[in-house]
């Protein structure tokens, strides 16, 4: 694909931001204009790129976050922008971009590309948590890297873009490491096709293969409730009991009711297949439930929730095999379990986390992580500052 | 009669094969003069490291005109590390399929490609040092180049680096993230000098995907000094009065004394100096001092006797020096062995001599 310089940037509606994210195969969901009333205490905005030919060829959702009293913001755009990252030239894409938010005010910008760096197969990741000498993933030689990955990473350090580590820094947003189970395969002639049910299956684990066993025989049944429906309003409220319920007993702080209220109808706005609610039921007991978000290709498993009771049924696989089986039956390319921490020391509380997503046969991807440019370096290093000692 | 380099052999083939222990991939640098030892005996002793079992892969040499001097005593590899360049003659099959390349230009790339298809490369990346190596997107054309070119050896990325100790780690980290993007394969191997053990230690544990081979010249070769020994031989002893001439030049005697004719010149690199790498006040202040006496006609030289460094009576000559020891210091014999200061990797040795 070719794209047309010199490209220039303005802002965008609702509906030219879902036309365009609507002809590529994937985005993430952080970057849809339904997200930005997910997040109502950011201003935002929609921009995209055109070039002199008129076609657009980039979107980005920015949230604003202001800071106090100073009337500047921080310019984020999280997983984003939606551009044409494998171009060796990114300047061209970013200059326009800051050039812009500085007029908005901004005092810097957060970006998050969407670009794998690393990958390592589910086999490695096992390994290194066995592994006493191995504490972090960064140990482990991954499968692949990446090389526009690598060129995205080389070019956002020669534009004075600031990588920001999970150590010092900003405290950390979006994750860089995430587990996906890859729902495509390549076959012998280089072609790539679905992965069947059945190949998926058998990448899991014994213990995850058993446990989906487990639920279909002690007759755990999984709903599926689509945003829009007359169920949505019942099942939203069934969801958040059991996740308060879940929040108690693991010690997280629980989000509001009305946070995914908004949610569902956010991003079921955008597009009604976009939010959905899975309930995993045994008799007349919820057991499971779980929230589905897809855009395009892309399928992510975003919040969840379990029974004390029951355990033995395995609601969990259940759900997660279900809506792993609906992923693959709508086209999706990735089934996402969103972020591990890159720790692979067997003795972090977090190895838990990892090792319930690890058995699903996936792979672990390091993503660029997120990079700031200071638009306004007193305001900047005020704010990295103030964010260090509040985290 | 001799300016002599004695080496406690035991000692020093000790230390060699503690730092090839602590080095796989080791590739041990023979230049230039070969650090006072000569280049022939640097290459039968990689050979030997080679043969005792260590990870010893390549040799490196610095320029294509020392190659000869090695090729017959090192069975390995061979890596030259000045940059290719066009109007440099392919060697030979001398070398036969043993010989890599360093190439720091893409349209050096280019030529030597269509000189030789089938040719082993190592690519250079530039450094903070900037001397010689292609920049990140230049990689990234030769990447493009190198797909084009299936025959071609790519044998990893060379990272020439600072001196400085410590510290490289985050560059280093950067300069292979460019060179992944380059999107060669074989570009999992990095060549890299002057990191220290601890950084080595962590490129393995993080690039555990990529092979690293450390080049390793001074800290292998006269990494343990108390294994080295220099020494000159007095040739000759005269007695001087204050006031009486001596010299090419004619010099008076500033005191009464001797004279001491001891061997080495400036055909061993005695008496020749290069800029000092340091940069401290001190070294500045010394440097000063030096120049003082320089002035008052008295430089010191690094010939010392019983403890003391004694001063030039004038400048060295080709391949002897006259030393001027004031009366009542011990005057040493026609024979006897003197002690002197010298810089390795400067300095022509009549003989080596290594003890067994």
């Amino acid at each position: 694909m070719s794209t047309e310089r010199p490209l220039t940037l303005r802002p965008i509606t609702d509906d030219e931001h879902r036309a365009y994210l609507a002809s590529l195969p994937g985005a993430s969901f952080l970057q849809t204009p339904g997200w930005a009333r997910v997040k109502p205490e950011w201003r935002s905005e929609s921009v995209g790129w055109f070039g002199p030919d008129g076609i657009q060829y980039g979107a980005a959702l920015v949230l604003h976050r202001q800071l106090p009293k100073i009337g500047r913001s921080l310019a984020y755009l999280p997983e984003g922008p939606v551009i044409d990252w494998t171009d060796d030239r990114l300047a061209d894409w970013l200059d326009p971009l800051t050039t812009h938010l500085r007029r908005q005010g901004a005092f810097a910008v957060r970006i998050g590309p969407p670009v794998v760096v690393r990958r390592w197969s589910a086999a490695q990741v096992k390994e290194g948590i066995a592994d006493d000498g191995v504490r972090l993933l960064s140990q482990v030689p991954p499968a692949e890297r990446s090389a526009v990955g690598a060129r995205v990473l080389s070019q956002l350090d020669e534009l004075g873009w600031r990588h920001q580590g999970v150590e010092g820094g900003f405290a950390a947003g979006q994750p860089a490491f995430v587990f996906q189970v890859p729902l495509r395969t390549t076959d012998e002639a280089g072609e790539e096709r679905p992965r069947t049910e059945d190949e998926v299956l058998k990448g899991m684990n014994q213990l995850w293969r058993r446990n989906i066993k487990k639920a279909v025989k002690s007759g755990v049944e999984v709903t599926r409730v689509a945003t829009g429906t007359p169920e949505m309003t019942a099942a939203l409220a069934e969801f958040h009991a059991l996740y308060v319920h879940t929040a108690r007993r693991d010690h997280f702080t629980p989000r509001p009711a009305s946070y995914f209220t908004t949610m569902a109808e956010a991003l079921g706005a955008d597009d009604t297949d976009r939010f959905t609610l899975w309930l995993a039921r045994h008799e007349d007991d919820l057991v499971a439930a779980t929230i589905a978000i897809r855009v395009g290709e892309h399928a992510w498993y975003s919040y969840g929730a379990s029974s004390t009771d029951k355990r033995e049924v395995r609601g969990s696989n259940a759900v997660q095999w279900a809506m792993m089986r609906d992923a693959l039956e709508r086209g999706a390319a990735v089934y996402d379990l969103r972020g591990i921490t890159e720790t692979l020391n067997s003795e972090d509380p977090h190895v838990g986390l990892i090792q319930f997503k690890v058995g699903t046969g996936g792979e672990a991807v390091e993503y660029a992580g997120e990079w700031d440019l200071p638009l306004n370096r007193v305001l900047y290093k005020a704010f990295d500052l103030y964010m260090k000692r509040r985290g | 009669m001799s300016l002599t380099l004695t080496v406690d052999g035991p000692r020093w083939r000790a230390h060699l094969e503690a730092v090839a222990s602590a080095n796989p991939g080791l590739v041990p640098v023979a230049k230039g003069n070969g650090y006072g030892f000569g280049l022939g005996r640097l290459a039968r002793r990689a050979q030997w490291l080679r043969d005792r079992g260590h990870d010893v892969p390549a040799l490196a040499v610095g320029t294509y005109e020392e190659l000869d001097q090695v090729a017959t005593r090192w069975s390995g590899d061979l890596l030259v590390l000045t940059p290719w360049r066009p109007w440099v003659a392919l060697p030979g099959p001398t070398f036969g399929k043993r010989l890599i390349h360093t190439v720091s230009r893409l349209e050096d790339l280019r030529a030597l490609l269509a000189a030789d298809p089938r040719a082993r490369i190592v690519v250079e990346h530039v450094t903070s040092m900037r001397r010689h190596g292609m920049t990140a997107r230049e990689l990234w054309e030769a990447g493009e180049l190198l797909r084009k070119h299936p025959g071609a050896r790519v044998e990893g990325l060379a990272l020439h680096l600072p001196l400085a100790a410590g510290g490289h780690y985050s560059e280093v980290s950067r300069l292979i993230t460019d060179a992944v993007g380059a999107d060669v394969a074989d570009l999992s191997t990095i060549w890299v000098s002057h990191l220290t053990g601890a950084e080595l230690t962590r490129l393995r544990s993080e690039y555990g995907d990529f092979a690293v081979r450390p080049r390793i010249g001074t800290e292998l070769w006269l990494g343990d000094r108390g294994a080295l020994t220099v020494a000159a031989t007095v040739i000759d002893v005269h007695p001087v009065a204050r006031g009486e001439h001596f010299g090419y030049r004619g010099r008076s005697a500033p005191k009464d004394g001797h004279l001491l004719i001891v061997s080495g010149g400036t055909a061993h690199g005695i008496g020749l100096e290069a800029p000092t790498g340091e940069h401290s006040l001190r070294a500045r202040a010394a440097t000063i001092a030096r120049g003082g006496l320089d002035a008052a006609g008295f430089v010191r030289s690094p010939y010392s006797i019983d403890g003391k460094q004694r001063l030039f009576a004038e400048p060295p000559h080709m391949q002897a020096s006259m030393l001027f020891l004031p009366a009542g210091a011990r005057v040493p014999a026609v024979g006897d062995p003197i002690d002197v200061r010298v810089r390795y990797t400067a300095t022509a040795f009549d003989r080596v001599d290594i003890t067994d």
